[in-house]
């Protein structure tokens, strides 16, 4: 067999392998064309509207072949975070006055306003290595590390996967293990669960720093259908002990009747919250299982990406992910990729849009959103090109959306569903540019 | 065996079938030429993927599928 179709066999595989553990595929090694080093460059905006999260993002990423198929890849992000979340209490027709994590001072929000907490703006620098290489003829090992840090969160990491090939290469099964440690430092420390959020300068009894461990197991089948077609099936077990609440998460404490804020007054001389309110918890473990399933479907030219993900876990939280693109080639050196993805989830059993006054306290309780339960949808197009000098280049932009849905057994007194589920609408825009393949 | 672990068992039987029941499947290594394509990658533009990831993973309760991105963050 020619020296081009090697070529094509061993990228093909590799393609495969690399995609299902998640690094960028690099195409082999052959004297004469290939570069030793490439480049992936992205610069991604996110942004909410009504004064929420902005994240502006650089990324580069680098590859450097050697011989036998040897891979060495960096990458580094940098991320800036602005704007602010919501903290979980829910919006009052009165103005709310919170005493900030770090206990020194407080904000307020106006009557009818949803509230937000600003604490996590910061800069997160993160930095992942890896190494791929064969083992023998049929096997292909990985192994990486990752490492990142914002002022209250540091995480590492630590990364490894082996794929074996079966049926002339067109069977490749994966496996892959991930171990991470991560290190919270909250502003203020880490609250005590369900405690009540205290008079500025009365925070006491709190760790100073609390942490995580999490491993993931992936086991994963790429299978080659024909010419034409390309699916992956993978399972993976996620799971995570340590500190899990959000340190900066809150709930309103309402009257069972009327569903309204219970008030309360800060000791003398002291600024403090004019309502009560218990920081969030949850519990010290999670279990998720997932099944995720992609085909890749050469259509006359255009390619269509369909992807499917079920996840469950012990939080009692199901979802469903359906994403799909569509290639479409424009002349000889670009093309436009239109994007849909929908995703929807149910609510944790903990998920509380807030607790009552008078009732026994709960283990866990949580009003972040994101434990919630809501569907969300992703509509985008991105263009890209190659250009003179054979580098890619690509624009992308996007609209995320969340509408969520507070179950009905949960809204006491005037409470009402459209105006406490603080939903989500954000603009995605990223620009890569990719060189040196 | 309990619910959770016979869930778990059927998972793991059906993605090893997936892959002992597909040996008539597939292409001759001489009929790879779309296959081989950029475009046909599982993963087009992993630092894309990577980013959506991050993104995705901030925003709501589910993660991964595909793989592992590495780093985590304070955001979830």
């Amino acid at each position: 067999m020619s020296k081009k179709t090697t070529g094509n066999i061993a990228k093909g595989l590799a393609t495969a392998t690399c995609t299902l553990l998640g690094t960028a595929a690099a195409a082999p090694v052959s004297a004469e064309e290939q570069p030793e080093w490439e480049f992936d460059t992205a610069l991604l905006f996110y942004g909410e509207d009504a004064g929420r999260v902005q994240d502006l993002s650089l990324n580069i990423f680098a590859r450097r072949l050697f011989a036998d198929e040897r891979i060495l890849s960096v990458g580094l992000a940098v991320d800036s975070l602005t704007g602010a979340t919501p903290s979980g209490a829910v919006p009052q027709n009165e103005v709310q006055t919170f005493t900030r994590p770090s206990g020194e001072s407080v904000y307020s929000v106006g009557s009818g306003e949803l509230p937000l907490d600003d604490t996590f703006l910061d800069t997160r620098y993160a930095l992942t290595a890896g190494w791929q290489q064969p083992l023998g003829r049929d096997y292909k090992a990985s192994a990486g590390v990752s490492f990142s840090t914002e002022y209250d969160y540091t995480h590492i990491g630590t990364n490894f996967g082996l794929s074996r090939d079966f049926n002339k290469r067109n069977t490749t099964v994966s496996l892959g293990l991930a171990l991470a440690r991560d290190e919270l430092d909250p502003v203020g420390g880490a609250p005590v669960p369900l405690s009540a959020m205290a008079d500025v300068g009365m925070i006491s009894g709190r760790d100073s720093s609390t942490s995580k461990d999490v491993a993931d197991l992936l086991l994963g089948v790429t299978q080659v259908i024909n010419e034409r077609l390309l699916v992956q099936f993978n399972y993976s077990l996620s799971t995570a002990s340590g500190y899990l609440n959000d340190p900066y998460k809150i709930l309103s404490i309402v009257d069972p009747i009327s569903g309204e804020a219970v008030g309360r007054t800060p000791a003398p001389g002291l600024e403090g919250p004019l309502h009560e309110y218990r920081f969030e918890s949850r519990p010290d473990k999670r279990t998720k299982h997932s099944l995720f399933g992609q085909g890749k479907y050469w259509l006359g030219g255009k390619v269509l990406d369909l992807s499917y993900r079920f996840m469950t876990d012990d939080w009692g939280i199901d979802s469903h992910t359906l994403d799909t693109k569509l290639n479409l080639p424009m002349g000889e050196t670009s093309y436009l990729e239109p994007h849909v993805r929908l995703y929807t989830q149910s609510e944790a059993d903990f998920y509380r849009v807030s607790l009552l006054d008078g009732e026994a306290m709960p283990l866990f309780a949580s009003a972040d959103y994101r434990l919630g339960s809501f569907n969300a949808v992703t509509a985008g197009l991105k263009y890209g090109w190659q250009t003179g000098s054979g580098h890619d280049v690509a624009v992308r932009l996007e609209y995320y959306r969340q509408d969520g849905d507070i179950p009905s057994d949960q809204l006491t007194g005037n409470q009402d569903s459209a105006s406490l589920y603080p939903g989500l609408n954000a603009v995605i825009f990223n620009i890569s540019y990719g060189f040196g393949k | 065996m309990s619910a959770r672990t016979a869930k778990r068992a059927f998972v793991v039987t059906f993605v090893m079938m997936l892959g002992t029941a597909c040996t008539s499947m597939g292409v001759e290594p001489w009929e790879r030429d779309v296959l081989a394509k950029d475009r046909m990658k599982l993963v087009t533009d992993s630092v894309e993927a990577g980013l959506d990831d991050h993104i995705y993973f901030s925003k709501e309760a589910s993660s991964g599928g595909r793989g592992f991105g590495g780093g985590g963050c304070g955001c979830n």
